[in-house]
């Protein structure tokens, strides 16, 4: 088993992590306020932005990976960039692919629950800002679902990177497109290797998600 | 606190309360049959709700000064210390852990201070969220329906307790200034007890209100006896 652990499939890890987490991040940052503010504002065409969220929460990887592609191609709005091929072009497409599916979940949850958490923050003497915390903090179970959610969709995802990052050797080759060219290549053994440590990766990072929360929620709460 | 033609449209039901004065310091009554809107009014005064038109007027109370308890109080995702001492963290004040253990006696939960706060009792809930409102102080609370699902001596209790601390700190027994309670209650025996004085709605206005005694031994409007008749 450790000779199909070589110094080249631990990069691939190591850069499959990178990209994930920074996705994920990234995705977080913009997407949980959006979603908060999606809940809060109301405005003519408010119908229809959730459509398009709802929309780009299912949307194809390919195509998303072929915007990017275009915008970031050597003739392209942001060619001079130089970002064509690079990690950095494989986390941009996958921040679009995740930024609306965790605002449409946060979006959800704070439907659902924001007006009671807001009128209690008013009967408190919350300020503003205190009131955002409280929101992000009582939402924190549907974030957290949200945050394992876009994880898995970064982790498992193959189209987009693969047009954007180019699934080459020692620079954009993660575990997916790896999977996909060793099939390719008829390396089985190596093919399944990687995916079962892709398993064990997604239920590591279940159990330390698990573990960080410090305070477990319950479901069986006394109404 | 001063309103002024206060309006507010939900759906089919409209709230106008044309000119209401109350003055600080006293333990207010609003009694009314369902859906008359004495939750809808509390909401305003509380700041929870917009009005469509109309002022309020404060006479000097900040947000910070008021705070509301309703029958179905929000409770943190939180264990029931950390709920009560909430709103000392807003205004990052450091509890005073004899604090902490008097509010928790108060409420019999001292038992159940790291419990998880959702899984209390419906009763137990609403005693946590009245002492989470008491904690810090504010000068005007307001009270809709708060003590509907506690026990009978834990509502003679909190009757008693609210009646003591109004004019008195609960720790240091010294005398404090007066604060201002309004309460909504359907158990006519809390509002007998505790109110001075207090106002009678129907239909989304004030009808009529007067001394609490005055008032409930010798009805003075046809809707007010008829809302009494069934008690
Ligand atoms: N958010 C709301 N949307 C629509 N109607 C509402 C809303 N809140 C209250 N109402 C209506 O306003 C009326 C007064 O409600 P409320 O003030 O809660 O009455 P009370 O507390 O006196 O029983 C009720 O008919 C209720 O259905
Ligand atoms: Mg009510």
């Amino acid at each position: 088993m450790f000779e199909l652990l070589d110094r080249e499939t631990l990069g691939i890890i190591i850069l499959t992590l990178q990209m994930t987490l920074l996705s994920t991040a990234i995705s977080l940052v913009l997407g949980v306020p959006l979603g908060l503010w999606l809940d809060r504002v109301n405005f003519k065409g408010k119908s229809i932005l959730v459509l398009i969220n709802r929309t780009l929460m299912a949307s194809p990887p390919v195509v998303i990976g072929l915007v990017v592609y275009l915008l970031l191609m050597r003739n392209g709005p942001f060619g001079s960039l130089g970002w064509l091929f690079t990690l950095q072009a494989m986390v941009i497409a996958q921040v679009l692919l995740l930024t609306p599916i965790i605002c449409g979940i946060v979006y959800t949850a704070s439907q659902r629950s924001s007006s009671h958490i807001r009128s209690f923050a008013v009967t408190m003497g919350a300020t503003k800002w205190q009131t955002q915390v409280l929101l992000i903090k009582e939402l924190g179970n549907e974030i957290y679902f949200a945050a394992i959610t876009g994880f898995g969709r970064a982790m498992s995802e193959v189209g987009a990177i693969m047009i954007v990052g180019g699934n080459i050797r020692y620079h954009t080759r993660v575990m997916t497109t790896t999977i996909s060219l060793l099939r390719n290549r008829g390396e089985i053994n190596q093919a399944i290797f990687l995916g079962a440590i892709l398993m064990l990766i997604a239920l590591a990072i279940q159990i330390i998600a698990g573990i960080l929360r410090k305070r477990e929620r319950r479901t069986d709460e006394n109404y | 606190m001063k309103i002024t033609d206060l309006k507010k449209k939900l759906d089919k039901f409209s709230l106008d309360i044309k000119s209401l004065e109350i003055p600080e310091g006293k333990i207010y009554g609003i009694i009314g049959p369902n859906g008359c809107g004495k939750t809808t009014a509390m909401k305003l005064m509380a700041g929870v709700m917009k009005p469509d038109s109309g002022k309020i007027d404060y006479c000097g109370l900040t947000p910070r000064d008021i705070t509301m308890v309703l029958r179905k109080p929000y409770l943190l995702h939180d264990t029931v210390e950390r709920n009560l001492i909430y709103p000392l963290k807003l205004r990052k004040i450091k509890p005073d852990i004899t604090l902490i253990d008097h509010y928790l006696e108060i409420t019999g939960l001292t038992d159940y201070r790291n419990k998880y706060a959702l899984t209390l009792s419906g009763g137990e809930q609403q005693k946590l969220a009245l002492a989470r409102a008491l904690i810090f102080s504010p000068k005007l609370i307001l009270i809709d329906e708060a003590f509907s699902n506690m026990d009978i001596e834990s509502v003679a209790f909190f009757e008693d307790y609210i009646l003591k601390t109004q004019t008195e700190d609960p720790l240091t027994k010294t005398p404090s200034e007066p604060k201002t309670f309004i309460i909504i209650s359907h158990q006519l025996s809390n509002i007998k007890r505790m109110c001075e004085y207090t106002f009678f709605m129907h239909n989304g206005e004030i009808i009529t209100s007067g001394e609490t005694d005055k008032l409930l031994s010798s009805p003075d409007n046809d809707k007010l006896k008829q809302y009494l008749n069934y008690m």
